[in-house]
This record gives structure tokens, C-alpha cells and sequence, in this order.
């Protein structure tokens, strides 16, 4: 059976509840406490930005697992989908220190190296999908 | 009750033991594992296995079991080849069984091979678990001193740690290097580390952004890093690739580190004039 | 929700108990600097032990108390980030460098006196 939940985010309140759900399923699928801080620190991050540049937009927290040569992986997907403006430079915004709001601009460059895998789709003024997931080992 | 096979075998237990020590000599003991080990003690391994076979069968399988598994974990210990006592074993079946075919008409001889068959299943089962077992826990152990020994930290003095780095560092012990050290600075309370790279061959700017990274971590939970043991040929290429390390404090040795160590914590080794009992240390 | 903030002599304490939401962070930015403005303190003992995550936001909103406190004369030392915490932040490329820390608050209070001369 798959672990699923779906967390919308349209106040900060959203924030605290995405990475509380993801620092718990990430604890129960068997991550340590430094990944669990990572996958916790990187939703925090997708939320937030969900919460700063868009109306709305939702976190879906997913188990999964994968056939590696090693036998069986399990992982932590995360999907921050939202309708947003869309991101105009793909390339800028993966630069550190990038920021249209004063922020560090940590933010997804952060996420990147935080996660295992990381992929970005965006339509500008149709809304952004951020794919990321962390593989236990 | 007891099973008519056990039976059997203790009435005849010395005929049996007689038949079985002469067909050990092929089988025990050929591997050179085994050969190097002096006579005397492969003779008493021999009567050891012989009086744990045979003085067992009027146990409880419990009783028996816990028998077992003690001679196993000796095997275990002491470096014999499983396999040669198993083997071993399969060849007193042949001599039970033959015996048996002697004794008994056909029919009854099946029912008494089986049950032959099950007591030297348990025998052998309960040897070969019990060295699965042991072989796990050791192996499980041996992986805990690997991990702890491929970083390990050495508390020197009261807040100061020393973590010597010894060969080659990627990126999987690069991280499992940074989590011993932080949790390691928590558990001894320790002010400053010593990361000595005395034993580390090769510092390239992979190793180096490695390094760069531990010690911003050692400086986010509240202590200080110094970088020691740096060999004249490591400065060189740290200089020609171009690395910038700033902000670390390096010394050339370990000693001259531990003495900067002392000064941050505000300490000093100080030589008393006479020879006193207690340390010299403030 | 308000983080409390404890007067020690010439320094403030202050423990983070709880989960540090934006709202909290940043009313707690503003409680800071006017406790500092009102006790005229000269150090500031911010204790992590208890926060099990720090993003880049709470990095700025800490890293910038930092600074606003040290233009008002206070000496900011963080205290008990968790290793965990600590990795993340590396990893994230915040590295709060002009921030000082130390392992506890004891080591934390420790640290203002020897800075501060008693
Ligand atoms: N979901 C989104 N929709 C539209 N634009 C986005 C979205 N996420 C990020 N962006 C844009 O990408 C930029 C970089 O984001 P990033 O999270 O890396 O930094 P930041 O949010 O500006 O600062 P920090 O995260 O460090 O506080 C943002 O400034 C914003 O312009
Ligand atoms: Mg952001």
C-alpha cells in the first residue's frame, strides 16, 4: 500500500503542515535525522515559495520504491504543483543567490542538492510543477 | 520417548565412536585451515565433537541445542572449518545407517533411516544456524568498527578532539566523516576540533570542498575547526589548484594544533620547575 | 504564538521551544530588538536545541536579528544547532558565517563574558 498525502498551500499555515507531514513520513519510511532535515528543510522551501509568487498550489507527499541493482529502494517523492505566474528564466532561478524577493535565493538551488533528483516544469501563466525525490540508502 | 535410532545409538555408542574416529582422519581437519593447528589440539577438537554428538543424544532437544550451539561458537572462535564437521557427520549417518540395515528388516529399517535422518538434520541445522548467526553478529560488528574507524575522534583534552583522516576520501565517507564529527563535538562537548590530514594521500579541490564543508558545520553547532598535519607536497597543491582556505586555521603538525587548541580554550602546558605529582595543566 | 525572552543581568535569553513558523520568527524578530532597545543589553543567547529545521527563510529572519542587534550594540551568540540542522544549512549554502555560535547556553553565556569582559 502507498503512503499519499496532498497538503494545499494557501497561507503559511500550509508551510508548517507540509514539512510536519513530510518530516513524519519521512521518519516512518526509515530516513535518519540528518535526511529527514533535509526532506523536511526542502518542502518547507517548495511551500513556501508556492505561498510567496502564487494564489495557490498544493504539496503531494508520496512512498515509493524502485528496483535498484541492490534489490528494493524505498523513497520519498515530493511534487509542489501550482497554477501560478510560471517561472520566466528556468536557468536564473537555479543560480544561488537568485531572488525576485529579497530572499537569500537558496531556495530551489538549495532543494536541488538537498534532494536525490530534481525536475522543474514550468509555463509561464499557467503554473510551475517541481518534482523532487529522495532515495533511502 | 525416546526414538528407537537413539536408542540404538547409545547401546552401541562405542562401536560407533570406534568406527566413526577411524574415518575421521580423511574427513576432519584436511583443509589447511585446520592442518596448521597442532596435533595435540586437533586431537581434542576431535573427542570434544565426538562427546558433544554422543552425549547429547540422551538430552532434550533444548539441552542438546545449548550444546550445540556453545561447541559452534568455539568453532567460530577458534578458526575451524565448519564444513570439514558437517562432512564429518554425513559420514556417521553411513555408519549408523549400515548398521541399522544389519539390524532391522526393510521395512522397519526405513522408518529408523528417517528418523536417523531427523536427528542429524536438528545436528546439523543447529551447528550451521548458530554459525550463520555468529558469522552476522560479526560481521555486523566489524562493520560498526569500520565506520567508527574510518573517522574515528579521539578526545585529547577537556573540549578539544582530534578526528585523523586516513585515506581516501569520497563523497558517501565524506558525509558519514561530517556526521561522526558533529555528533561526536555534542557528545564531548568539545570547543575544538583537530582534523588531521596527515594520512589523507591526495588533496584535491573534491577532498578540499569536503573539508571546507565539515568545518562550516563544526562552526554552526559551536565549535572551531583546525586543519592539521599538512605535508609540504599537500600545500603545494592546494596552492596551484587554487583552493581557498582562508578561513581555516592550519598547522603544520598535530602537536603545534593541539598547542593553538589550548590556547583558544584558553589553556596552556606550562613546565613546572620541580617534578610534582598532578598535571601541568591549567 | 510568542517566543518569551528571558533577562539575565545584561543579557537576554531566549529558548525556542517551538515550531518556528514565519509569523513566530518575525514577531520575534521585533520583540528582540525592542527588549534590547528597552533592557539596553549587551548580549543575546539564542538557543536552537529544540529546532529540528531551518530553512532559508528562518536563516535570513536569524541572520538578519544578527545584524540589526549587533547595530544596536548586542552581541548575538546561537546556541545548540543540531547537527542535522547544521548539515542542511551547508547543504542549502547557508553557512550564517558572520554569525557566532557555541555549543550550549551555558557555553553561550560563557562566550558573551569573554567577549564582553564579564
Ligand atoms: N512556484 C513558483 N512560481 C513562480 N515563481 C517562482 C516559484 N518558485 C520560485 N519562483 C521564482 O524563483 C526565484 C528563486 O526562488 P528561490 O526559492 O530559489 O529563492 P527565493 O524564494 O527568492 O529566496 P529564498 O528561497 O532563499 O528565501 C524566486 O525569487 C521567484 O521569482
Ligand atoms: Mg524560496
Amino acid at each position: 500500500m502507498s503512503n499519499h498525502s496532498c497538503i494545499e498551500i494557501a497561507n503559511e499555515w500550509g508551510i508548517v503542515s507540509a514539512r510536519q507531514a513530510g518530516r513524519e513520513l519521512s521518519k516512518e519510511i526509515g530516513f535518519g535525522s540528518v535526511d529527514q532535515a533535509r526532506i523536511t528543510t526542502a518542502i518547507s522551501e517548495l511551500a513556501r515559495n508556492i505561498y510567496l509568487y502564487t494564489e495557490i498550489g498544493k504539496i503531494d507527499l508520496e512512498e515509493i520504491s524502485d528496483n535498484h541493482k541492490n534489490g528494493k529502494v524505498r523513497g520519498i517523492k515530493v511534487v509542489a504543483s501550482d497554477k501560478g505566474p510560471g517561472i520566466e528564466n528556468l536557468r536564473d532561478v537555479m543560480i544561488d543567490g537568485f531572488t525576485t524577493s529579497g530572499g537569500l535565493g537558496a531556495g530551489l538551488p538549495g532543494v536541488k542538492r538537498l534532494m536525490d533528483e530534481f525536475d522543474i516544469e514550468s509555463i509561464p501563466g499557467e503554473g510551475t510543477t517541481i518534482t523532487t525525490i529522495k532515495w533511502l540508502r | 520417548m525416546r526414538s528407537i535410532v537413539l536408542q540404538h545409538m547409545i547401546d552401541n555408542k562405542d562401536h560407533y565412536i570406534e568406527q566413526w574416529r577411524v574415518s575421521f582422519g580423511e574427513l576432519l581437519f584436511s583443509r589447511s585451515e585446520s592442518t596448521i593447528k597442532p596435533q595435540y589440539i586437533q586431537d581434542e577438537m576431535k573427542e570434544e565433537f565426538v562427546s558433544v554428538i554422543f552425549d547429547t543424544l540422551t538430552m532434550d532437544r533444548h539441552s542438546r541445542r545449548a550444546v550445540v550451539k556453545r561447541f559452534a561458537e568455539r568453532l567460530i572462535h577458534d578458526g575451524w572449518v565448519v564444513s570439514e564437521f558437517i562432512m564429518s557427520l554425513q559420514r556417521l549417518r553411513r555408519i549408523v545407517m549400515k548398521d541399522l540395515s544389519n539390524h532391522y528388516d526393510k521395512e522397519k529399517f526405513v522408518d529408523l533411516s528417517g528418523e536417523l535422518e531427523d536427528w542429524l538434520d536438528e545436528q546439523i541445522t543447529d551447528l550451521t544456524t548458530e554459525f550463520a548467526k555468529n558469522h552476522e553478529e560479526v560481521k555486523a560488528i566489524q562493520n560498526v568498527a569500520l565506520k567508527e574507524l574510518s573517522a574515528p575522534l579521539i578526545p585529547v583534552f577537556d573540549k578539544i578532539v582530534v578526528m585523523p583522516l586516513i585515506g581516501t576520501i569520497d563523497t558517501k565517507r565524506a558525509s558519514q566523516i561530517m556526521e561522526n564529527l558533529l555528533d561526536g563535538i555534542i557528545e564531548h562537548r568539545a570547543q575544538v576540533v583537530l582534523i588531521d590530514i596527515t594520512g589523507v594521500p591526495l588533496v584535491d579541490t573534491m577532498v578540499a570542498h569536503h573539508i571546507i564543508r565539515a568545518s562550516e558545520a563544526v562552526r554552526l553547532v559551536g565549535a572551531e575547526c583546525l586543519l592539521v598535519g599538512i605535508r609540504p607536497e599537500i600545500a603545494q597543491t592546494i596552492v596551484n589548484l587554487g583552493i581557498d582556505l582562508g578561513n581555516f586555521t592550519t598547522k603544520s603538525t598535530l602537536k603545534k594544533g593541539v598547542e593553538a587548541a589550548l590556547q583558544m580554550t584558553h589553556r596552556d602546558i606550562i613546565t613546572n620547575e620541580e617534578p610534582v605529582t598532578g598535571g601541568g595543566l591549567n | 504564538m510568542r517566543i518569551p525572552i528571558l533577562k539575565l543581568g545584561r543579557y537576554l535569553l531566549i529558548s525556542v521551544q517551538v515550531e518556528l513558523d514565519d509569523q513566530t520568527a518575525l514577531q520575534f524578530q521585533e520583540d528582540l530588538l525592542n527588549k534590547i532597545h528597552q533592557e539596553g543589553s549587551l548580549g543575546v543567547v539564542i538557543d536552537l536545541t529544540s529546532v529540528d529545521m531551518i530553512d532559508s527563510f528562518i536563516a535570513k529572519v536569524i541572520g538578519d536579528v544578527v545584524e540589526m542587534s549587533s547595530l544596536m550594540g548586542a552581541k548575538v551568540v546561537l546556541t545548540g544547532i543540531q547537527p542535522a540542522v547544521a548539515i542542511t544549512l551547508i547543504d542549502m549554502g547557508v553557512s550564517l558565517q558572520e554569525v557566532q555560535t557555541a555549543l550550549d547556553l551555558e557555553q553561550g553565556l560563557e562566550r558573551l563574558q569573554q567577549e564582553l569582559g564579564g
